[in-house]
């Protein structure tokens, strides 16, 4: 690499392990980004190795994350500093592994999720934190939303208006077996329309639900009642223009107008 | 030219099934011509739009009232069949000629709504020909009219349920989404909040430590 011209001296006196490289940018590539920026390059990370760039995470990489010693650091950022002419800051996203040092560094500035603590931050920083977040298999539960949304006061948004409605829709020809469902009536899309608009929909029609969503076919109507005889919390049968009309004002409507 | 022919009892001649075809242009009270027959024998008459005339003064009747009750005598089948009556009455000058009656019944009075004579047909078989193979005709039309209905309907449904199934894909994203960046946003925060937790601890600590020197 004794060839190469020197364009910037930027990295003069640091040495780096390049372990592997990325689609667009082979190891000698990289490996030649950083001789131009006045870099030293090692083929085994050692004890003046300022950090490891890698482009894919293979098996060599793993090896370096096991042992601790060494920062792992994503090609990009070594991209970033030749494109930009100037050693970029280490960011989160950047990184791949980080050492204990490094790691307590990062954990004054940043939390866990790479979302700084001290820098106000906007929708593209955000997204990125998001986008590495999306391996967070537990969800938060359904009730959780809606208290979220009503301490932000996000309740008056158009799209959650049925936030607090846990509906049974009265679409199957037997009540509770959703094997008996009723196809292409009307009350499937208001059920969709109700779920769009942020209610919880069961299949079973259980103590604690809110409304029982009914047709024109009244059918099941006093079963449905009788089993509201002998729940404590007793919920509303409100006929399919209660959802079309809460959906047209954007409020939820008063149920007395439309109860059955 | 418009026909309409329909099943009918006669008075006269209780158990019999007579058809009744009343044939007219555009309006009913433009006059029309009425065909009857028992499957043997026809009898074929004519009444005018004078006679239409005459026959709602004779009644003191708006004429577009008494066209209506025509209609409705004469035309429609789905009303009750023993709210109107019928009756074919040999006349006793003429052998070859029949008054046909149609009268209203409300309540035990009966009022004639209108009478034509007809006469009876030298060649029934014509008629009755003529009849059976309108009604084929009309067979046939409402076969492919429902056939097309039938496909159009097939196809609306079709269209339903990839509408609806497209529909559900697209709440369920919605929802997924949502309780997505939910999650997110509460990590993200409780993190934050974590921080300050700690950064106040700190700020006790060091307030404790002021206190104590």
């Amino acid at each position: 690499l004794s060839n190469v011209h020197q364009e910037s001296s930027m990295f003069t006196e640091v040495e780096f392990c390049v372990m592997s490289g990325t689609d667009q940018h082979s190891k000698a590539d990289l490996e030649n980004i950083i001789a131009k920026c006045g870099g030293i390059v090692v083929q085994n990370p050692g004890a003046d190795t300022y950090c490891v760039i890698a482009g894919i995470e293979n098996v060599r990489v793993k090896n370096v994350i096991c042992s601790n010693k060494h920062d792992v650091v994503r090609a990009a950022w070594l991209l970033e500093c030749f494109e930009n002419k100037t050693v970029v800051p280490w960011q989160p996203h950047h990184m791949i592994h980080m050492c204990p040092s490094t790691a307590e560094h990062f954990a004054c500035e940043y939390d866990c999720y790479g979302d700084s603590y001290v820098t106000d931050t906007s929708e593209y920083p955000l997204r990125d934190v998001f986008h590495r977040m999306s391996k967070i298999k537990e969800k938060i539960p359904f009730e959780m939303m809606a208290n979220l949304e009503e301490r932000y006061s996000w309740n008056n948004s158009s799209y959650n208006i049925f936030r607090h409605c846990t509906v049974y829709v009265d679409s199957f020809a037997t009540i509770n077996d959703p094997t008996t469902r009723i196809n292409t009536s009307s009350l499937n899309i208001r059920a969709l329309e109700l779920r769009f608009h942020g209610a919880k929909l069961v299949n079973q029609l259980d103590e604690g639900i809110s409304h029982v969503l009914v047709s024109e076919d009244l059918s099941r109507l006093e079963q449905i009642k009788t089993m509201r005889r002998a729940m404590a919390k007793k919920f509303k049968i409100v006929s399919v223009s209660w959802v079309l009309d809460s959906v047209k004002m954007r409020v939820p409507q008063m149920e007395n107008a439309y109860l059955l | 030219m418009e026909k309409k022919i329909r099943s009918i009892c006669i008075s006269s001649y209780p158990g019999a099934i007579y058809f009744l075809q009343i044939a007219w242009k555009k309006d009913l009270g433009d006059g029309f011509t009425v065909a009857l027959t028992d499957g043997h024998s026809a009898w074929t008459g004519e009444v005018s739009q004078e006679d239409v005339s005459q026959e709602a003064k004779d009644m003191e009747m708006e004429r577009s009232n008494y066209v209506e009750e025509l209609r409705k005598a004469l035309i429609m089948t789905a009303l009750p069949a023993n709210k109107y009556n019928f009756d074919l009455l040999e006349d006793r000058e003429n052998p070859e000629i029949y008054h046909f009656t149609y009268e209203k019944t409300l309540k035990e009075v009966a009022f004639k709504l209108g009478s034509t004579k007809l006469k009876s047909v030298q060649n029934p078989a014509h008629v009755i020909k003529e009849l059976i193979s309108y009604c084929l005709g009309c067979t046939a039309e409402l076969y492919s009219r429902n056939e097309h209905l039938q496909k159009e309907n097939e196809r609306l449904q079709c269209d339903w349920n990839d509408m609806h199934a497209q529909l559900e894909k697209f709440v369920d994203g919605k929802e997924e989404l949502e309780q997505t960046l939910y999650t997110q946003f509460t990590c993200v925060l409780n993190e934050k909040k974590a921080k300050i937790r700690n950064l106040k601890e700190k700020l006790s600590e060091a307030q404790e430590r002021l206190k104590q020197k």
